[in-house]
């Protein structure tokens, strides 16, 4: 043997390490530096990106404007990366890693509730403030911990404006079937909406969870497909959206909505199933169409936000983005309110934040989620992604009932 | 009970599929010995190349299948040669951990390539379907478990037919004996891998019609290979067939269970994967070398 195998499986490993995406930046006396374990590769990948974009499109507006004046001193801001793999287990030691090796001064979340769960563990444990803007489950925050906070409104809420909507249109929508990935956040998102439905005179008539690793979610469809329900709901995320979607197309399960709790929002929803996105709704944190005024500091509304973000990405907001920005800001005004970038100073500031944004009111309950905010739905309609609910802030009308498939 | 009848066309549609993505990652483990965590990456390759023809030129998927086999063909017999070959006797630890970088390395060049981004290949037929009483059918997937039937056969034709397909059943058989025949251990390797690695380009291609393409779409697919050609008998073509068909039956069966202990409500949907696991450990203790009896290694 002319090479040493153990010198070629060094090298290739070496190899990979490079490759991996991670930004190193050094910490110094003028900088605040943030850390976050984000999905960069894994089942999340597409949503760890969309994090990761939110979170630099501030760091890149607060740098490009001065810094950040805390306590009559400027900062610059710069985050560290590194990527999750979409594993909590991976992603909590990565959080410790930036806080003991890296020295980070606060935390940004990981993409996901899973990831998001892991990683409040390491920072209530260090003492580290952290805000996640993409962990809705609320498991994460009901564990009395002190040191995490979420801007998003609670996963049990992200499918009940769907049923609303449903149950106001001519006719009303009576009976909805519910399929759910087994990660903790789609449970959450299903015993929401069941309940919801429950309280509000929709009938359930199916049920169900799939492991979230599933390929194929065809037999789910069949027996779904039996009880004819007038709502589809599927918690789940954007492959979980597609498999679904997909799969009452190919069984041509007719119903009169069909809502997502991630997916119809991010644009490779609608580029991945062409027609067959068309008409189908989805539950959003923030939308376009959001006629909130921020105060100063950030982009104050959210086309001026949604149009940076075209700008930059080349693509048009998705409401990930917009949580996780929503993440940052939260430390923005907690930092200066605080006038310090002492942890326990800003911990503090954050329980007590009140602040509306682009992205909507950011304000704490005494477990750290942001309740306050309410969502949106969504309609892609043909090709366009639309706030339709509440009427307050719908920029189209519904499309109610979905027309047959093969007619979108 | 026409669920039943659903359940049944929706296992064996599932299963053609299964069936593809397992049998190059049996051949390679039957003759080579080498648990290859690349395939998972050949397979997301595979459907990439399909997006590019038909996004590109046009093409109707299913006629991209022998670009994805021969691309995939000439990686894997490349990677063989110049990488796995200098382990190929080493370890099985060794070459774990070497196809588990390449893995690596492949996902994240195609992050860098393609972008996280979710993209699907949408053909006319995508989506349509025909019935037969109550059963849905869709078209899709009929035509993918027919091209997954095709390729299995030509396989075993192959094999058991040609000049190099017995040198390679010889080469697993008994490595001394073949070399004595005149046959080039290291030459059959690099086929071996590269017929793997075709065959999971062209599992890729057969994906990329109901599956969404990903730089990480192989993942799930890399467990569910291996759990396939256990349960089949490895580095056996009928073993990856009848393993892939067994395999997507019972998941498809496994999601109508629904049980209520005490106060305890059991879904079969969310335990898909431990009922098909379940399974395995029974035909494993049943039949230690998988359903078609007899191991190659």
């Amino acid at each position: 043997m002319r090479l040493r195998p153990m010198a070629t499986v060094l090298a290739l490993a070496l190899l990979t390490c490079l490759m991996a995406p991670t930004v190193p930046v050094a910490a110094a006396g003028d900088t605040i530096l943030f850390g976050a374990p984000v999905s960069l590769t894994g089942s999340l990948t597409k949503e760890g990106h969309l994090t990761q974009e939110g979170y630099e499109i501030w760091k890149n507006y607060i740098n490009a404007h001065g810094g950040l004046r805390v306590g009559g001193k400027t900062y610059k801001v710069d985050i560290k990366y590194y990527d999750d793999e979409s594993k909590n287990d991976t992603s909590a030691q990565l959080a410790e890693r930036l806080i003991d090796q890296d020295h980070v001064n606060f935390l940004l979340g990981p993409y996901g509730s899973g990831t998001s769960f892991t990683v409040a563990g390491i920072a209530e444990r260090k003492k580290m403030p952290m805000v996640e803007g993409n962990g809705a489950a609320e498991r994460i925050f009901n564990q009395g911990f002190k040191y995490t906070f979420g801007v998003l409104s609670p996963a049990r809420r992200y499918l009940e404006g769907i049923l609303a909507l449903g149950k106001t249109q001519k006719p009303p929508a009576q009976t909805v079937a519910i399929t759910a990935a087994s990660d903790a956040f789609s449970q959450e998102v299903a015993q929401g909406a069941a309940a919801w439905a429950g309280a509000n005179g929709i009938k359930v008539v199916y049920n169900n969870k799939y492991p979230d690793t599933a390929t194929d979610v065809s037999s789910i469809i069949s027996a779904l497909k039996q009880t004819n329900p007038d709502i589809i709901l599927n918690a789940g995320h954007l492959q979980d959206a597609l498999l679904v979607q997909k799969g009452l197309r190919e069984q041509n399960v007719m119903a009169k909505i069909y809502g997502y709790s991630v997916g119809p929002d991010t644009p490779d929803f609608a580029t991945s199933l062409g027609g067959d996105a068309n008409d189908v709704m989805g539950g959003a944190q923030w939308s376009e169409s959001v006629k909130y005024h921020g105060e100063p500091g950030f982009y104050r509304t959210a086309p001026e936000y949604a149009k940076a973000i075209e700008d930059t990405y080349h693509h048009h907001a998705d409401y990930h983005n917009a949580e996780s920005t929503a993440a940052c800001l939260a430390f923005q005004y907690a930092i200066q309110r605080a006038g310090s970038l002492d942890s326990e100073k800003v911990r503090d500031a954050l329980a007590k934040l009140d602040v509306t944004t682009f992205y909507g009111i950011i304000k704490f309950d005494s477990r750290g989620l942001n309740v306050y905010k309410p969502m949106v739905v969504n309609q892609i309609q043909k090709g366009r992604l639309l706030t339709v609910w509440p009427t307050g802030l719908a920029a189209a009308k519904v499309i109610y009932p979905a027309p047959p498939w093969g007619q979108r | 009970m026409h669920l039943v009848a659903q359940d049944l066309v929706n296992g064996i549609l599932a299963g053609g599929i299964f069936a593809v993505v397992a049998l190059g990652f049996s051949l390679v483990w039957g003759i080579m010995n080498i648990i290859n965590l690349a395939h998972g990456s050949f397979i997301m390759l595979g459907a990439y190349t399909t997006y590019q023809l038909v996004t590109s030129f046009g093409l109707d998927p299913f006629v991209t299948l022998p670009f994805s086999f021969v691309a995939l063909f000439v990686l894997g017999y490349l990677i063989q040669r110049l990488l796995i070959n200098w382990v190929a006797r080493a370890p099985i630890l060794t070459t774990f951990l070497l196809t588990f970088g390449l893995s690596l390395l492949i996902v994240n060049i195609a992050l860098l390539i393609w972008s996280p981004d979710t993209r699907g290949v949408h053909p006319a037929y995508a989506g349509t379907n025909f019935t037969i009483g109550d059963v849905t059918v869709p078209w899709g997937k009929v035509y993918t478990l027919i091209a997954a039937l095709i390729i299995t056969g030509l396989m075993h034709v192959w094999l058991t037919r040609s000049r190099t397909g017995r040198a390679i059943r010889a080469t697993s058989m008994d490595i001394g004996a073949a070399q004595l025949s005149g046959v080039r251990v290291s030459q059959i390797y690099a086929i071996v891998f590269g017929l793997g690695a075709g065959l999971a380009g062209v599992a890729g291609t057969l994906l990329s019609l109901s599956y969404s393409i990903t730089p990480n779409m192989g993942d799930p697919f890399l467990i569910k290979g291996f759990v396939v050609c256990v349960l089949g008998g490895l580095g056996s073509v009928q073993g990856a067939l009848l393993g892939g068909l067994t395999y997507g039956i019972v998941e498809a069966f496994a999601t109508q269970i629904d049980l209520t202990i005490g106060t305890q409500h059991i879904s079969g949907s969310g335990l898909q994967d431990a009922i098909a696991l379940v399974v395995l450990l029974i035909v494993l203790i049943v039949r230690p070398r998988g359903i078609i009896g007899k191991a190659v290694a």
